[in-house]
């Protein structure tokens, strides 16, 4: 365990020494004041109410996460594989006491950590946006199902991470593998609305599962067969990257 | 004497056709050992081997009884290494490289990294990016990262890629007595013949994939006047290549 964590506080300090991963953070905090901005000329321009306070953060959550926050995380799973790879700075820790196992976990286990740190500042920072611009009441169970929606949403993106990671682990260069996600994740979309039978299987559409978590009586039955799902793209796309990653010669 | 690195039947060949083949050796406590051969003749494919960097196509590397495929972690546990060229992270400072390093060994603090830098004659650039450093100086850090853990057996190879003439010597005098004050087992490879005799007290000749032989450098220059002529005589012998030294 000392090993693994050991690893995942180099991961992550990486991350935080690189910019890249706070730069990501900054934009996506970015969408809350462009976002109030819109709300606040909506109301003044044209007498609109537009959104009460904790529907400001389900709007805010609405847009990141079909937007700039797979594009990030797509980019900071790039960085940390295939950045690693042409660079040649794996090497680094591959020749330390750590196996390449515990190695790929603690990528991952950072790449958790700045989505999860994105959402939580995401939350806090559109629910004050909320209540201080668009004041009106709300009780603290509202508050608490927007909170559980914000972490919920973490798991969609871990999976879309993994898969990127796999991705980062077959093709060769970081740019193939950002425009493979991108186009993967458009064709997922696009497949989704053409096919609403089966979309419930397209991880594209999982990223919405929050929405489940805000119905005053949760469907359990839909949770839990989304929950599946989902942990049966992370085992099986996880044991993918491993595979190829454990097999890589550097 | 206690066997520190055994390699048994190791084969290694890429799909071009070259690489290791059939290479059996046994590296023992305080060893100097000297993998000498020419460029391209399979000395980076058998450290990456012993480093884990990649897997062997058949055959063993076990380093204190730790085999480096099977138990990774155990067998890397007392080993430094500068594969290549020194690796770093561009954007993390020099002291910042190494403390990145020193998580994974408990026995490390902050003091010993700068106790490494030092030894190498880089303390002053312990807070600058090693993106300004320069071929010497990223070697240098690449040897403090290899000897920070204070471990029992270094493999380096080519390591004098870069360096000055006082690198160089500086280079040989420490891997001289952390051989002698710790009885620290090296593992070097090397196309440069001289410094091979200066340094190192065993010495195994590489050429084609193959281990030719295994020597004492005592007993090598009892028999020859040069480590070259040791060299080509082995080659020559082992049908190889034309003589060269006539």
């Amino acid at each position: 365990m000392a090993v693994f964590q050991a690893a995942l506080v180099n991961e992550i300090e990486k991350l935080y020494k690189k910019k890249k991963a706070l730069v990501a953070v900054i934009l996506t905090l970015a969408i809350i004041v462009i976002g109030q901005l819109v709300i606040v000329g909506v109301r003044s321009g044209f007498g609109v109410r537009g959104v009460g306070s904790v529907e400001f953060s389900m709007l805010v959550l609405s847009v990141v996460i079909n937007t700039i926050l797979p594009l990030f995380t797509a980019l900071i799973v790039i960085d940390s594989f295939s950045g690693e790879f042409a660079a040649n700075s794996m090497r680094i820790t591959l020749t330390r006491p750590v196996s390449r196992f515990k190695l790929f976990s603690a990528k991952l286990t950072a790449v958790a950590v700045f989505i999860l740190t994105a959402l939580m500042l995401l939350l806090i920072f559109s629910l004050l946006a909320g209540f201080l611009f668009n004041a009106n009441s709300a009780s603290l169970g509202d508050v608490a199902r927007i909170v559980v929606a914000y972490l919920m949403s973490l798991l969609p993106l871990f999976v879309l991470a993994l898969g990127i990671a796999l991705a980062a682990n077959i093709l060769r260069s970081g740019i193939s593998v950002f425009f493979l996600a991108v186009l993967g994740f458009i064709v997922f979309q696009g497949l989704g609305m053409f096919f609403t039978r089966y979309s419930g299987l397209l991880i594209t559409t999982e990223l919405s599962w929050y929405n489940l978590w805000l119905a005053s009586t949760l469907p359990l039955g839909k949770i839990i067969r989304e929950f599946l799902i989902m942990v049966g793209y992370a085992i099986i796309l996880f044991t993918a990257g491993f595979y190829l990653f454990d097999k890589k010669e550097f | 004497m206690e066997k520190v690195i055994e390699i048994t039947n190791l084969t290694k060949v890429y799909p071009n056709g070259r690489g290791i083949r059939d290479i059996n050796l046994d590296i023992y406590r305080g060893d100097i050992f000297g993998f000498l051969g020419p460029n391209g003749a399979g000395k980076t494919t058998a450290m990456k081997v012993m480093t884990g960097l990649i897997r062997p196509g058949s055959g063993d590397v076990k380093i204190f009884g730790y085999s480096i495929t099977a138990e990774y972690e155990q067998a890397m546990a007392e080993v430094g290494t500068i594969i290549e060229i020194a690796e770093y992270y561009p954007y993390l400072s020099a002291f910042d490289n190494l403390k990145q390093l020193a998580r994974y060994y408990a026995k490390v603090d902050y003091k010993r990294i700068d106790e490494v830098l030092e030894l190498t004659g880089m303390l002053k650039y312990k807070q600058e990016k090693p993106r300004k450093f320069s071929l010497g100086m990223k070697q240098r850090l690449g040897l403090a990262a290899a000897i920070l853990s204070r471990p029992k057996v270094i493999i380096l190879d080519e390591p004098l890629n870069g360096l000055d003439v006082e690198g160089m010597i500086d280079m040989r005098n420490l891997i001289k007595q952390l051989a002698e004050q710790d009885k620290t087992t090296f593992f070097i490879s090397s196309h440069l013949i001289h410094d091979v005799e200066l340094t190192c007290n065993r010495i195994g000749v590489v050429y084609d994939g193959r281990l030719l032989n295994v020597d004492s450098t005592q007993n090598i220059l009892c028999n020859y006047a040069t480590l070259e002529n040791y060299f080509v005589s082995e080659v020559e012998r082992n049908g190889r290549v034309p003589s060269c030294s006539r």
